[in-house]
């Protein structure tokens, strides 16, 4: 069978980042190629480039053998190339029959003719089997839907080529499923697809071969059979043999370190109590919405909160005042990074010493140097992967930005971490390296309280967990004998109770 | 990921020779250049010291308002009563010497307080308030030419020495023109060495995230708008003492060639970034193009055209390159 | 966007608006008795000298006639006129003096007034199409056409000039320049070598004469469509002014009278902005009386030089 693209020796820089060299890649039609690699590997530019986002600086592109110029996504839309990417790009004002159709809607003189539209849209819905009401507001499907309306989109436009850019990352198991059988069925029409995906797990389920990426350069291409831990050793260029690697060194006095006593606020948070100790790292657990976020804003002083007390080593801090609870060694490590985290724009030297700023000024005159000195350290002892600490935080991968916010709050002496979803879209080399950074400050005497939906992450890390839902805390488990199930049974079987008591 | 502690995944490309990549930083820079090799060719008079000084001393006004507005807009506000507030200082501090009797420096000081003063009400009804900095800014446009009115009653106010000096020349060298490097340097100095400054751009960058690692934004808000009122009062007692004389009307329109000269020296309106040298670049292009037509004796209705486009093709080549150095 | 744009101008138009009737209130409540007949002047803008010695002028003939002036100020804006003629009108009024701010904007403006049957005076600027009771102005074609003499008469008649020219498209600029340019031309020892805008304000005079004189260092002669771009020039010109250079510039304003006095600007071709709002408001009081006026009046310009500058100076 011959490839219906090939990608010969492509590469990609940008200014005077190197992203991408010297790349071979060929799909098949009816075969999924599986591109792995750490975030930063190159994966996100290799997918732009055949999508006509990026034009390679070196290298070609062979469509059937002829070769080709991507400039631009008309172009390669018109060839048959099209791509699913994380952020979903439907209009949510429009009906699912507008968006499938969006650009060539059926229209005689400028008008719409609706009732075309709605046939060619059922038709394009039923190709993947999915019973929707074309009049439906994509806004108010959810991101399931909404992802397959995409794909139907790109069916509808006789894609031969379809990229699916970490489609499965905002799905339940249920939902994959469905995707998982969308994409057999595709298989067998014979569209060749790329698929991204950070779980492993995902690669033998449904692909057929697997490229792996590091640091721009394409490893090797193996079959979709390989094992887990190979395909993480040929991504990250070493094995880990343990994905959890949590260690309690902290030999020290014992120390009450946080306390929250009887937080609340309306039926957001209620009667929250929990205690964090020298040493120790404290799980939290729940359904998304169940308050966790809402709880380490309150703490860190982001939010405030109407009844209560937060008491670090035993002294009251002060609502409202994130500059208090910094000051006494709070530092906060936010569940949206690039929103909430780091200021993108900035340098890393920058991002990694903002808490400190004022701490280390004198007559109101930044410390720069020192900072500079002190940034670069952390860096290296967080191994943070960049050209250097005056590199803009927004050039370095989903991984090193998380580094530059635990840096930050390391600089800092911080010794109460609130961790709201750490490992959010870090890939896994650069996790453990955050695991591991997580034993050496408990081992330090520091505390931790992580937030986490992922349940393997928080079992693994965890010395104690609780589990909220409903704004309030459900009970407390020991990782050391619980299982994922006790977790959802608390987080899932108590919220229906509340609600069943609200009916 | 290798074992080594900094294996770097950015290596600097081939291509990216240091010539290149000064032009690609610094656009502005290159376009004055350029402009003045063109005017240079055009005519005779353009590159002569005395003309030379006096495009410096032309861009004086726009760069000390532009300096001041460079703190707003890289903390992601914008500052639309700077002309205002520049004649609203003057006028009161020239009324202040003429009809109150104050020596001339206290008068001058006051000047500047008032300016401070305006700015931190200014700040605080954005910062604590919550008003957009369009609105906030847009109602003191108008409250301080009102007042600048009211206080003048429409009629020009003659000034004293003290701030006639900010206007004349020492053994020749124009004042103007050292009050303005010494704003510029305040300028660079705040943004770059102090605390005040680095929060700036964070506060600019990404609000929330400047909260959340701790930094005052509120006060660096406030703090961004009282200096941009200081530099307007600056800039307002400069242009009056280059008339001798405080005029109602004075720098009315000029917010927005100051914000123009903040935006063409590479500073984004969506905040975050902005330097000092490239609001004083951005307020010598300006300047510059303003002599050349003159020189050239181009006609008005044409003047406007150019510097519009001007504005457009600046900023348009700096949108170019952002795209190109990230992907 | 430019939606918004407009909004908060208009915003901020009505906050301005606020703020200048609060300090106009002043003036308007002098000389009120019962009787008082309350007359609207419709101001283009308070930001200049020239209209405000209009208003006063027009201030102090109403104190004789025992009028009270409801004195208003579009800060040259037309739209913010109309309205406020509109509410004038409302409210009463019992006559008009426009000065507008754009004579074919005011023709939309003054109806509320022509619809109440109102006695109209327009003045300095007339108002397109409308046949209103009286309209009051220099004659600034004939002005244009003096200050061109004093000029040639100051450099003897020849070398070269620079003529600043107001805001492009006003008509005070047009009819100023059309009456200096037809007379200069007269004169053929002398060349204008450049023609610039400065937009009828100080700072600009001084930036753009500064400009001019880089390419013509041998200019002997600025003509200035009016006083605050002369000053700008004598500013620009420094020592120059008066001795090698002579600058001519228009409206006999306090600045620009104190400059002919000094030496420093050679002539200044002086409107009498207060004569006019004196003349407006005596228009209007007779009208009020139910007497007849000029149609037309046309007010005077004098020009002022070293000669007679002790009759314009107090």
């Amino acid at each position: 069978m011959s490839p219906i693209m090939s990608l010969r020796g492509v590469g990609k820089s940008f200014g005077p980042v190197n992203v991408l060299r010297d790349v071979d890649i060929d799909l098949y039609p009816g075969q999924v190629l599986v591109l792995v690699g750490e975030n930063g590997a190159g994966k996100s530019t290799l997918i732009k480039m055949i999508a006509g986002i990026h034009e390679p600086d070196t290298g070609r592109i062979l469509l059937e053998g002829q070769p080709i110029r991507l400039s631009n996504v008309r172009q390669s839309e018109a060839l048959g190339i099209a791509t699913i990417h994380q952020e979903l790009n439907v209009v949510g004002q429009l009906s699912v029959a507008e968006n499938i159709l969006m650009g060539r809607l059926p229209n005689r003189h400028g008008l719409v003719n609706k009732a075309a539209m709605r046939s060619i849209a059922r038709q394009a819905l039923d190709r993947i089997g999915l019973g929707l009401d074309v009049d439906t507001l994509v806004g108010e499907l959810g991101v399931a839907q909404q992802q397959l309306v995409e794909i139907a989109r790109a069916l509808n436009q006789d894609a031969r080529i379809l990229i699916l850019d970490e489609p499965t990352a905002a799905l339940t198991g249920g939902e994959i499923e469905v995707l998982f059988t969308i994409m057999r069925e595709l298989k067998r029409r014979g569209v060749a697809m790329v698929f991204i995906s950070h779980h492993l797990e995902e690669v033998a389920r449904i692909g057929d071969r697997v490229a792996v990426l590091r640091d721009g350069d394409l490893i090797d291409t193996v079959p979709a059979q390989t094992g887990e831990d190979e395909l993480v050793r040929l991504m990250v260029g070493r094995s880990i043999e343990n994905h959890y690697p949590r260690r309690r060194d902290y030999g020290g006095p014992q120390e009450t370190l946080l306390r929250v006593e009887g937080l609340g606020r309306g039926h957001v948070l209620r009667d929250i109590n929990l205690t964090v100790g020298r040493g120790e790292v404290v799980g939290l657990a729940g359904l998304v919405g169940a308050g966790r976020t809402e709880l380490v804003r309150a703490i860190t002083g982001a939010d405030p909160y109407t009844t209560g007390h937060v008491l670090v080593r035993d002294l009251p801090l002060a609502k409202g005042s994130v500059a208090q609870a910094i000051a006494r060694g709070v530092g906060h490590v936010p569940e949206d990074r690039k929103n909430q985290g780091l200021v993108l724009d900035s340098s890393v030297s920058d991002n990694i010493g903002y808490a400190t700023l004022y701490r280390t000024a004198r007559f109101g005159l930044a410390d720069r140097a020192g900072q500079r000195r002190r940034a670069t350290a952390m860096a290296d002892r967080l191994n943070v992967k960049m050209a250097g600490v005056d590199q803009p935080v927004r050039d370095l991968s989903g991984g090193n930005q998380q580094k530059c916010v635990f840096a930050r709050w390391a600089l800092a002496d911080s010794n109460v971490l609130l961790l709201d979803e750490p490992t959010r879209g870090v890939d896994v080399g650069a996790r453990v390296e955050i695991y591991e950074f997580i034993n050496e400050i408990t081992a330090d005497g520091a505390g931790v309280l992580m937030v986490s939906s992922d349940l393997p992450e928080l079992l693994g890390m965890s010395d104690r967990l609780y589990v909220m839902n409903n704004g309030a805390i459900a009970g407390e488990l020991d990782p050391a004998t619980a299982s994922q199930d006790d977790i959802m049974n608390l987080a899932v079987r108590q919220a229906a109770v509340v609600e069943g008591d609200q009916r | 990921m290798s074992l080594t502690p900094t294996a770097p995944t950015a290596r600097p490309a081939a291509r990216g020779n240091p010539v290149a990549r000064f032009v690609a930083n610094n656009g502005a820079l290159v376009g004055l250049v350029i402009l003045c090799v063109a005017l240079w060719i055009a005519t005779p008079h353009f590159m002569t010291t005395d003309n030379v000084l006096n495009v410096v001393v032309q861009a004086s006004t726009i760069g000390l308002l532009a300096f001041g507005q460079t703190f707003v807009i890289v903390a992601a506000g914008i500052d639309l009563s700077v002309g205002s507030v520049a004649a609203f200082a003057a006028m009161v501090a020239c009324w202040l010497s003429a009809n109150v009797g104050w020596p001339g420096p206290v008068a001058l000081v006051a000047g500047l307080v008032l300016g401070l003063v305006v700015g931190v009400v200014s700040g605080v009804s954005i910062a604590y308030g919550k008003l957009p900095a369009f609105i906030g800014t847009l109602a003191m446009l108008s409250v301080a030419r009102g007042l600048t009115l009211v206080v003048s009653d429409g009629r020009p106010i003659g000034t004293p020495d003290a701030i006639s000096f900010l206007g004349s020349d020492i053994g020749g060298f124009p004042v103007p023109i050292i009050v303005f490097a010494i704003g510029g340097v305040v300028c660079s100095f705040v943004l770059t060495r102090t605390v005040a400054g680095r929060s700036m751009y964070a506060v600019g960058g990404n609000l929330e995230a400047a909260r959340l690692a701790g930094l005052p934004v509120k006060r660096i808000l406030v703090t961004v708008f009282a200096l941009s009122g200081v530099y307007a009062a600056l800039a307002g007692m400069l242009l009056a003492g280059r008339l001798n004389s405080a005029q109602p009307q004075a720098a009315s329109g000029y917010e927005l060639d100051a914000i123009a000269a903040v935006v063409i020296g590479g500073a984004s309106l969506s905040g975050g970034s902005g330097r000092a040298s490239g609001t004083l670049v951005g307020a010598l292009i300006l300047a510059v193009i303003r002599n050349g037509l003159n020189i050239l004796n181009v006609s008005s209705f044409w003047q406007q055209v150019v510097i519009g486009l001007v504005i457009a093709v600046a900023v348009g080549i700096d949108v170019l390159r952002r795209k190109n150095t990230h992907p | 966007m430019n939606k918004n744009i407009r909004t908060a101008l208009a915003a901020s138009a009505a906050l301005a608006l606020t703020l200048s009737v609060t300090a106009c209130g002043r003036d308007s409540t002098s000389g009120t008795s019962s009787d008082n007949q309350q007359v609207t002047i419709a101001l283009s803008t308070l930001n200049n000298p020239f209209f405000v010695d209009l208003r006063d002028g027009a201030l102090a003939e109403a104190e004789v006639q025992g009028i009270t002036l409801n004195v208003l100020d579009a800060q040259d804006d037309a739209a913010t006129q109309a309205n406020q003629i509109q509410t004038a009108v409302t409210a009463k009024t019992a006559a008009l003096i426009i000065n507008p701010v754009d004579s074919d904007a005011a023709t939309a403006a003054v109806k509320p007034a022509l619809d109440g049957n109102l006695p109209i005076v327009a003045v300095d600027r007339g108002v397109t199409g409308v046949d209103v009771d009286s309209f009051i102005a220099s004659d600034n074609v004939a002005g244009g056409a003096q200050a061109a003499d004093a000029l040639a008469k100051a450099i003897g008649e020849k070398g070269k000039v620079i003529w600043l020219q107001g805001t492009a498209g006003t008509s005070a600029s047009r009819d100023r320049g059309s009456g200096f340019e037809t007379q200069i031309a007269t004169y053929s020892g002398i060349t204008v070598v450049a023609k610039q805008t400065a937009d009828f304000d100080r700072t600009e005079g001084l930036d753009v004469t500064t400009n001019l004189m880089q390419a013509n260092p041998d200019v002997v002669g600025i003509f200035a469509e009016n006083d605050e771009m002369a000053l700008g020039a004598v500013q620009a010109l420094g020592s120059k002014a008066g001795t090698t250079v002579f600058v001519v510039g228009f409206d006999g304003s306090d600045d620009g009278l104190k400059a002919v006095q000094s030496g420093t600007m050679v002539a200044t071709v002086a409107q009498q902005p207060k004569e006019l709002g004196k003349a407006a408001v005596d228009a209007i009081a007779k009208l009020l009386k139910g007497e007849t006026v000029d149609a037309t009046q046309s007010m005077p310009v004098v020009t002022v030089t070293s000669d007679n500058i002790s009759d314009y100076i107090s």
